[in-house]
């Protein structure tokens, strides 16, 4: 599916991810996970369809129970005890806990998912292109580099078999030889035709002082709205955990903060930075239909 | 790149002073934030500060001096294979050599290019299998595995004979890989942490751990000899090893 | 004004005894188009390095080069970067990174332009070059045509004055070339920019250049207008015109009126002159009886494949039965299955419906180490896929490495191997630093330990200059005197028309039409030799230079008598 959020500028991107990120990873409080955990699956099913349904229902679910049953298993903190399992007391606040843990977990891992479809390597380049020039040139040259050898990985290998030599036979010991044999052969050929990219970068002034790092992004006007709009949400929210909105505390007993009028606002500021994406193509979705019902 | 460093003693100086910096300010400012500030959070937030701040130096040591082109190449290439070269290994599900080739680009070309082409390719493997939580504890592990081999080799700790490095790769797969990864990975799914929590990381990952300690150890043993003498042989073919002519500009 | 200027200019590599280039004097003008040429090792790719300072090689140096009137190590590594363009032979290599639009940029970030100059010079490069369709894309989608042109035009995005180009075609398919050097004749043409380039499809560079610059063993020995070298080279009737397009070759062997022709066309015309009212009287050359009559080594019946599952079918009902004993070429375009099919015959693909047999027996039913020894062999497309050690006879050795036999006795197969492929001088060295043609043999050599009775072959002639194709026909015949079976996939119409037992042409999946190499030929119309092309008007049969010579002579000899 084309996603609007995606063809905005990087920097854009890249704020909304960090911040919806780091927010994930330290707000426990049950009314910011469900948020979180809700708004990145729709995210992620917008981006990878089916997909992702699978893949939330097949990895995240089976991950979100291993997680929840790990807490109590090991923490036995907490005032209601349930059960006794060998001597240990399991307490309900272990598990409220290590389920909240689990869907901490789980969307962030999700949030990931995400940050992968629309975080492409060229946008990370552009936007540490500045920051770290020759790191930023070694990873997209690796990233050149990968596709090539692993095809030159199966070129080799398919020789090899054309020369009696079938790499997937034989006992463990066998096909790891096998396996550093064709390794080898890669690395040789990796190195010394090397040499002659670094002809080609030197030939084309690597070196010189003053290099620049070219884009083809724009900062455009819909770029600097969002990024308006990102930064207004991220401050509430900020403010609303310096005002202890966000705080709960699970042991001994869980204790948390009623709804207020307040906290409803950060919450719905929460809520709208986490749907930001979505919300902007829906937005997109409707322009267009009203576009076309014009014609 | 190993003349470099010696040369360069007043860079390993510079890069010991930010380190030190860090180690001796930052790292206690972040511990004491964090227990005060974060109460939940607290052990992973601190636990990856202090891994960026340990990767940190290197990447702006590594800026700092204008890598030539030559060397960039040479990282790559290497970080390249080590993400590429699991391909090799079709045959052999788990079977990973990134360990093994970082440390043998930490033998062959110093401490600081050993941790560059570990800390490049646990993030550029990630671009394939998916970024995460992780990728910054795994930049980190083999980083730091590739670090130590090139120091520990400059020094005279570590031989280059494949026996020696075959067990120190092993060891540094269990123990630093294994170690950090596992207590990374608890970190990330409870906030809580307990010292038996611990051990379940520890004995759920050990099958996997061994499957990587042994690919890493047997890539060692087989390849580590040849490798360094096609890595000796592009130094001198190329002239590596000569410092590049400076250009007027 | 002149644009380059080598004085005296005399390099020999460290711990070489030999010059690799001695005493060259040239001038290159403003706007100039030079071809240089010679054979491999002649020392043109020495020379082409020694323009620009980051690739000069190291070694021993006299003499100097100027560019632009200037000293080459007096002019500023800026100047040299923006000004002095260079193409390397290897597409694939030059890439650095991995996206198109930033390869195009890079040169222009190390200039340090800023972004709206990068923008404006990157929008006109992709629409003078007819990037702009691919313009977003992975580097590693691109064909190896494409990434030679992205080469070129990340270049010509810096403007340099000066354009060098070290045989950059030679790893192309034919189409893909033409199309390249088009582009550096429309660079050449359009912008003015100074081109000198190293090729060895002279048939195409040759009309395009104002001026020919042959080389022999590091020194010029010819220098002038394309057909003036033509004419020096006749009257010294030096060997290397065997590198030469056909038109010139037969001039130099044929008494006719000047001037030297280049093309086809002009080779037309001048057959013509030979025989400006009656045809001549002899139209027919002999030809040898079609070879290998024998059982058929290889067959395959009704084969279809296709890579993946819901993918469009590659390898469609193919038929092909080749004779034991035969030199069997496969031709035909791009993408028409042929590689695909070598991969049938060496069962590293299976056909999804059809049979495949070799010597009566089905592939399938061979278990591994009865296919692949005494029976199939295959040289890799790259023969670098097969280097794995430090010297050629240690990674000869490696061969033999799983087999019982004494020392010696492997040794000796050794020997043998390399003899058979001309390599008995060059076993200490590192595979790596041999010329492209050696490595072939070298790889050539590993496959002949394995004894095939059957070679297969994917495009052997790639890259290779006549002279190395010359000798690995040689090698090639030797085999098949020796009972082995060839089949070869080539782009290379000239090699398969001189060499080769029966040729095929596949299209579409399968094969159009299969025959000698001399009906084959001289019954197609474009897809043929240009020798064929030149003379089809006067002659039936004429495929190979040597045919036309032998015809044209027969014709003199016999007006001669008359």
């Amino acid at each position: 599916m084309r996603d609007a959020f995606s063809r905005c500028h990087p920097v854009v991107n890249f704020t909304y991810f960090t911040a919806v990120l780091l927010f994930s990873m330290f707000f426990m409080h049950p009314v910011f996970l469900g948020i979180s955990l809700a708004a990145s699956m729709v995210y992620a099913i917008w981006l990878n369809g089916g997909r992702a349904i699978r893949f939330q229902f097949l990895y995240m679910l089976p991950m979100l129970l291993l997680v929840a049953l790990i807490n109590p298993a090991f923490n036995h903190e907490g005032m209601t005890i349930l059960v006794y399992v060998n001597d240990n007391p399991i307490t309900l606040e272990s598990i409220v806990y290590g389920v909240a843990s689990a869907v901490m977990f789980v969307s962030v891992v999700i949030w990931f998912s995400c940050y992968n479809a629309v975080m492409t390597s060229d946008k990370f380049i552009y936007l540490f292109g500045r920051v770290i020039p020759a790191l930023s040139l070694i990873l997209s040259m690796v990233l050149r580099f990968v596709p090539k050898f692993k095809a030159q990985a199966r070129v080799i290998s398919n020789a090899q078999k054309c020369i009696g030599r079938d790499v997937s036979n034989g006992n463990l010991w066998t096909r790891a030889r096998n396996g550093v044999k064709i390794l080898s052969i890669l690395v040789t050929w990796a190195l010394e035709n090397a040499i002659e990219t670094a002809d080609s970068m030197r030939s084309r002034g690597y070196g010189l002082k003053g290099r620049t790092s070219f884009s083809h992004y724009r900062f455009g006007q819909r770029d600097k709205l969002l990024l308006t709009t990102l930064g207004l949400l991220i401050f509430c929210v900020l403010a609303g955990a310096l005002l202890q909105e966000n705080s709960i505390q699970y042991f001994p007993y869980i204790k948390i903060n009623a709804a207020t009028a307040r906290s409803v606002l950060v919450y719905t500021a929460y809520f709208l930075l986490c749907m930001l994406p979505v919300g902007l193509n829906i937005w997109e979705e409707w322009t267009w239909r009203r576009l076309y019902s014009k014609l | 790149m190993q003349a470099k460093s010696k040369s360069g003693g007043k860079r390993l100086n510079k890069r010991t002073l930010v380190a030190s910096a860090l180690i001796l300010l930052v790292i206690p400012a972040t511990i004491v934030f964090g227990i005060f500030v974060l109460n939940d959070r607290k052990y992973y937030l601190i636990s990856l500060l202090i891994i960026v701040y340990t990767m940190l130096p290197f990447f702006m040591v590594f800026e700092k001096r204008k890598p030539q082109a030559r060397e960039i190449v040479v990282i790559s290439v290497l970080a390249a294979l080590a993400v590429a070269g699991r391909v090799a290994f079709f045959m052999l599900p788990q079977f990973k050599p990134v360990v093994a080739l970082v440390i043998i680009a930490g033998v062959c070309f110093g401490g600081e290019a050993g941790f560059l082409v570990g800390a490049v390719s646990g993030f550029v493997s990630n671009f394939f299998f998916g970024q995460g939580p992780w990728t910054p504890w795994q930049m980190f592990c083999f980083g730091i595995i590739g670090f130590l081999a090139g120091v520990l080799v400059q020094k005279g700790w570590l031989s280059r004979n494949r026996v020696p490095l075959s067990i120190f790769g092993a060891l540094a797969t269990l123990l630093i890989y294994g170690g950090i990864i596992n207590l990374g990975s608890l970190f990330m799914t409870t906030p809580h942490f307990t010292w038996q929590g611990l051990l379940a990381f520890y004995v759920s990952a050990f099958p996997m751990d061994l499957v990587h300690v042994a690919s890493t150890f047997a890539v060692l043993l087989l390849l580590s000899k040849p490798m360094m003498e096609k890595l000796e042989r592009i130094k001198i073919k190329y002239g590596l090893i000569e410092p590049e002519p400076e250009q007027a500009l | 004004m002149a644009s380059l200027i080598f004085e005296a200019l005399s390099f020999a590599y460290p711990q070489a005894q030999r010059r690799a280039l001695n005493e060259v004097s040239l001038t290159i003008g403003n706007g100039e188009f030079a071809v240089l040429c010679g054979r491999s090792g002649c020392g043109k790719s020495t020379l082409l390095r020694h323009c620009k300072t980051v690739l000069t090689p190291h070694g021993r140096r006299k003499g100097r080069v100027l560019f632009g009137g200037v000293p080459l190590d007096k002019v500023s590594f800026r100047d040299q970067s923006e000004k002095i363009g260079f193409v390397l032979q290897n597409p694939d290599n030059q890439i650095v990174t991995d996206k198109v639009w930033h390869e195009l940029a890079f040169g222009l970030e190390s200039l340090g332009m800023d972004q709206k100059t990068i923008r404006l010079r990157v929008a006109e490069m992709a629409s003078f070059f007819g990037i702009q369709k691919w313009f977003m894309k992975n580097v590693s989608e691109l064909s190896g045509g494409q990434k030679q042109l992205l080469n070129l035009a990340s270049i010509m995005a810096m403007q340099p004055e000066l354009l060098i180009l070290d045989e950059p075609t030679s790893q192309l398919d034919p189409i893909a070339a033409s199309e390249f050097l088009e582009t550096v004749k429309k660079i050449n043409r359009e912008l003015g920019t100074t081109v000198l380039l190293t090729e060895h499809r002279l048939e195409e560079a040759f009309p395009m250049a104002d001026r020919v610059i042959v080389m022999e063993e590091g020194a010029v020995i010819a220098d002038g207008e394309p057909s003036t070298v033509g004419d020096m080279l006749k009257e010294a009737s030096h060997d290397l015109f065997c590198a030469m397009p056909a038109a010139m070759q037969i001039y130099a062997q044929v008494d006719g009126p000047a001037p030297c022709p280049l093309t086809v066309r002009d080779g037309r015309r001048f057959l013509s002159s030979l025989w400006p009212e009656n045809p001549p009287a002899f139209r027919r050359i002999a030809v040898p009886e079609a070879e290998g009559n024998g059982s058929a080594a290889v067959e395959i019946k009704e084969a279809w494949f296709r890579y993946e599952k819901d993918g469009a079918d590659v390898v469609k009902g193919l038929n092909l039965a080749i004779p034991e004993g035969c030199f069997y070429a496969i031709v035909g375009g791009n993408g028409t299955g042929k590689t695909t099919t070598i991969h049938l015959m060496s069962g590293i693909l299976r056909p999804y419906r059809g049979k495949i047999r070799l010597f009566g027996k089905e592939i399938q039913k061979y278990r591994d180490n009865e296919l692949f020894t005494n029976l199939l062999g295959v040289l890799p497309q790259n023969p670098q896929a097969l280097f794995v050690k430090k010297t050629v006879r240690l990674d000869l050795l490696e061969m033999l490495s799983r087999e019982k036999g004494s020392k010696e006795e492997k040794e000796k197969r050794i020997l043998e191997a390399a003899r058979q492929v001309d390599m008995e001088g060059l076993l200490e060295r590192h595979p790596y630093d041999l010329s492209g043609g050696e490595q072939q043999r070298a790889a050539l050599a590993k496959v002949l330990l394995l004894k095939p009775r059957i070679l297969l072959m994917d495009e052997p002639t790639k890259g290779l200059d006549n002279a190395f194709k010359d000798k690995l026909a040689g090698i090639l015949n030797r085999l098949k005197a020796g009972g082995t079976t060839i089949v070869m996939v080539s782009h290379d119409i000239e090699f398969c028309a001189r060499y080769a037992g029966r040729c095929a042409m596949f299209f579409d999946g399968s094969v159009v039409t299969e025959d000698t190499p001399n009906r084959f030929f001289s019954g197609n119309s474009f897809y043929t030799t240009s020798a064929n092309r030149m003379s089809r008007h006067l002659f039936e049969n004429a495929v190979t230079v040597e045919d036309v010579i032998t015809l044209c002579r027969q014709n003199q000899n016999q007006a001669a008598n008359a």
